[in-house]
């Protein structure tokens, strides 16, 4: 396993100098960035004490759960970017930031889940787990509402030919501010599990 | 669900044991060892089985459950 952690520093290293001599200095410094803030405890025992770490069966399941959290992330967004309410999003632009956007937008799900389950979830507290899977809950349910809004509202508006009003306040007013709420709140529960010492 | 203790700290203690110490023999990282001490980890039996040996104890010494609303006890 040292191997294999051995060679995903040097490639990321040349894949770096790579980009940097290609001049794509923020996607360099987002891989540097991504790096540090998952693997800064193999780069400080690297420095301090001369060897890696050991890959535990901790560190594994950790592992795993982000890559399955970054997976269904990109099939549902691959999902709903196929509807054509998801199209109207990417019509105007070219294929190739559609994808960059795609697989950033992936890594970061797969970066906040590992941070999440190495760092944060085991210095919460049983309550703040349960507001922050509620949160989260919430996010999930305000985007399913959204679409559902919105398909009601023109489904509804087709066939009465007058606007709907109900479903249009659901899905501009009430289901974004119920995203934006779960998304601060999730955002100030999983800083503050960051931030804690293990009790 | 049922909640697990862990004595891995006094076991620990009385062995004269750092958390790095027994996390280089168990082939651990240090955090799995704090993690375990503080019941937040759930080992697999083979690791649970490998902090034991390194302790010189049982697994049932040294893991506690509280089995009111998970398996009875016999």
């Amino acid at each position: 396993m040292k191997k294999v952690s051995w060679g995903i520093f040097i490639a990321a290293l040349v894949i770096t100098l790579l980009l940097i001599s290609l001049e794509q200095y923020y996607v360099a410094v987002s891989l540097v960035v991504g790096t540090v803030i998952m693997r800064h405890r193999e780069l400080w025992s690297l420095v301090v004490r001369r060897r890696l770490p050991p890959v535990d069966e901790r560190v594994r399941g950790n592992t795993n759960k982000a890559v399955r959290n970054g997976f269904v992330f990109l099939a549902g967004l691959t999902a709903f970017l196929m509807l054509p309410l998801g199209r109207i999003f990417t019509t105007d632009l070219d294929t190739q930031f559609v994808l960059a956007g795609m697989f950033l937008a992936t890594g970061l799900v797969y970066l906040l889940s590992y941070v999440y389950y190495d760092r944060a979830a085991p210095k919460m507290s049983r309550w703040r787990l349960e507001r922050l899977r509620w949160f989260l809950t919430l996010g999930g349910v305000s985007i399913g509402v959204f679409i559902i809004a919105v398909f009601l509202h023109n489904v509804i508006s087709g066939l009465s030919g007058f606007e709907e009003p109900v479903f249009f306040i659901v899905a501009v007013i009430l289901a974004p501010l119920a995203l934006a709420v779960s998304i601060i709140g999730s955002l100030v529960l999983f800083i503050m599990g960051l931030a804690a010492r293990p009790s | 669900m049922s909640s697990m203790k862990t004595k891995i700290k006094e076991h620990r203690a009385r062995r004269r044991l750092t958390q790095e110490k027994l996390a280089d023999i168990v082939g651990v990282r240090r955090e799995t060892i704090i993690y375990l001490e503080q019941g937040k980890y759930n080992p697999s039996l083979r690791l649970a089985h490998g902090v034991a040996r390194a302790l010189g104890t049982t697994i049932d010494r040294l893991f506690v459950f509280d089995d009111r609303d998970g398996v009875p006890p016999d």
